[in-house]
């Protein structure tokens, strides 16, 4: 997805650039003059009239463009809670913290964990005696 | 979501909140003497670190593994956490330039938040595998930055001071210094909540529920508090309270589906020992919070798992209520009426559909559904197959 996206993107930049490219070389191909516009003024008048095909270039690769960006940009982010809720405890990646403050799971297992009053007494005797015992001699699911 | 992030520093730092100051002390007292480092033999350990090569600080990111606290009950983050913590404090030990005068080692700190955390996390892995060595290097960290009469230092002290005593005798001066640092200044609830904590540790759980009921008290909108208290309600048998107190932190944190499922396991327990109408009040109000917690939460385990069971046992005694007794509900206390059966039993369907779900695509380890832990699913997975079986028969 990202390939087409960018793609796509490439291409929009290069028909529009040779929209543009094909633009400024109209003065300097034009030879014959074209008709005068009774409406505008002598000093307005572009004094070329603009081909088809480079309105039509320009116009898709600006619909190249769009589509391109709108492939290439993030997915959404949930923005109901449930939803929200779901991924932190049914999905491992959710829980990872990436910065401080970012990520981390689910905010309100501090509730259950309650580093305030940790135990350390207990559940440092605990964990000794787990890696007095052997410690992990086959993984569990989650860590 | 910034207010969650708030809370869950504000819960999980110490109801005084992770101040981050840097200066001098705001307090006149002194440290008591006990509860300073200094009075433990570690100095020469500690001279032994200094000698070793240091290498320069580096400012560079810090993996995201040392971002996590060490707390839960899986000791392996913790294992790994102190395998690497020497090594972290003698990369991150201050060299040629902290030496400096001071504007210019404002250019060359490597200061972020990341690091605090960090030496925070290690500190306590540190801690519960019984590397006190490097432990005290990381809390001698965390005190230059932050001064020793930080709340939360003071709190990560008295925890050092804790996990080091080898005898009661030692544990009762740990208690004496909290109380004098608490005779001084009273409102820092970090200390308070390692008072009760130390209680409790010792066993005597009459007094850490006294102690939680003035914390409570003075700040009642501490959810963490409040849960801890309903905790030890519980393991002294005192459901009514545990209830109470769970309501409390459904209060302050409304959208705690993990304490919604936690209330509607109490109030299971405490039905079973009821009878009649009120149990089976009791059993629609268990139901009604297990549903709660899913609505918060899409494919909660522990709320299916709930549901599941308060539904199968609301059934048995909706039947055994048809034959005879009527139940009451108040409608002036707000009780709500028992559901019907034919509610409950479409939760229950739900449930167990739900529950073969999860079970099946949580053991098939699909992406996006492999949060669930092995025990868990076993759980659910016999849950359903004891019900099989029954219908089989």
């Amino acid at each position: 997805m990202a390939a087409i996206a960018t793609a796509i993107n490439v291409l929009g930049v290069l028909f529009l650039s040779h929209a543009a490219y094909e633009h400024s070389l109209l003065t300097s191909a034009s030879t014959s003059l074209p008709p005068t516009h009774s409406l505008l003024p002598a000093s307005l008048d572009p004094k070329i009239t603009l081909p088809l095909d480079i309105t039509l270039e320009t116009l898709f690769s600006v619909l190249l463009l769009c589509a391109g960006m709108v492939l290439s940009s993030a997915d959404l982010k949930p923005i109901q809670w449930r939803v929200w809720a779901g991924t932190l405890e049914a999905s491992q990646e959710a829980r990872e913290v990436k910065e401080v403050g970012v990520g981390g799971g689910n905010p309100y297992q501090a509730l259950e964990e309650r580093a305030g009053f940790w135990d350390v007494r207990g559940v440092g005797k605990a964990t000794r005696g787990w890696m007095d015992g052997g410690g992990d001699k086959k993984g569990k699911g989650r860590a | 979501m910034v207010h969650l992030i708030l809370f869950r520093f504000r819960v999980g730092i110490g109801g005084g909140g992770g101040d981050a100051v840097v200066g001098p002390a705001r307090r006149s007292f002194e440290v008591p003497a006990s509860l300073s480092i200094n009075l433990r033999t570690h100095d020469q350990e500690h001279h032994e670190c200094d000698s070793e090569t240091h290498q320069p600080s580096q400012p560079a990111k810090m993996p995201a593994l040392y971002l996590t606290a060490p707390i839960s009950a899986d000791p392996r983050l913790a294992l790994s956490l102190a395998a690497q913590a020497p090594t972290f404090t003698t990369s991150q030990a201050s060299s040629w330039w902290s030496s400096l005068p001071y504007p210019l080692t404002l250019f060359l700190n490597s200061e972020s938040q990341e690091k605090w955390t960090s030496y925070e996390n290690l500190f306590l892995a540190c801690l519960r595998t019984g590397d006190f060595t490097t432990a005290y290097t990381c809390l001698e960290a965390l005190i230059a930055r932050f001064g020793k009469t930080n709340d939360h230092i003071l709190a990560l002290q008295g925890l050092y001071q804790e996990a080091t005593a080898q005898n009661t005798g030692q544990l009762e001066e740990v208690m004496k210094a909290y109380d004098e640092v608490l005779r001084e200044d009273p409102t820092i609830f970090s200390v308070r909540k390692r008072r009760a904590a130390l209680l409790r540790s010792v066993g005597k759980a009459a007094e850490a529920i006294a102690d939680l009921t003035v914390l409570v008290d003075a700040s009642p909108t501490d959810a963490e508090a409040w849960a801890e208290l309903a905790d030890l309600c519980l393991g002294q048998g005192s459901l009514e309270q545990a209830v109470y107190c769970l309501e409390e932190v459904l209060l302050v944190m409304p959208n705690a589906w993990n304490m919604h499922a936690r209330l509607g396991e109490v109030v299971y327990m405490s039905a079973q020992k009821m009878e009649g109408g009120d149990q089976m009040k009791a059993l629609a109000e268990s139901m009604r919070r297990f549903c709660r917690s899913i609505e918060l939460c899409d494919g909660y385990l522990r709320g299916f798992y709930g549901l599941r069971v308060t539904t199968g046992t609301l059934l048995e005694a909706l039947q055994g209520a048809k034959k005879g007794q009527p139940t009451t509900s108040d409608p002036l206390a707000g009780d709500l009426a028992p559901p019907s059966v034919a509610t409950v039993m479409k939760l229950n369907e739900l449930a167990t559909a739900k529950l073969a779900e999860i079970v099946r695509r949580g053991t098939a380890g699909e992406k996006g559904w492999d949060g669930y832990s092995e025990v868990e699913l076993k759980a659910a997975k016999d849950l359903i197959d004891r019900d099989t079986q029954k219908i089989e028969r």
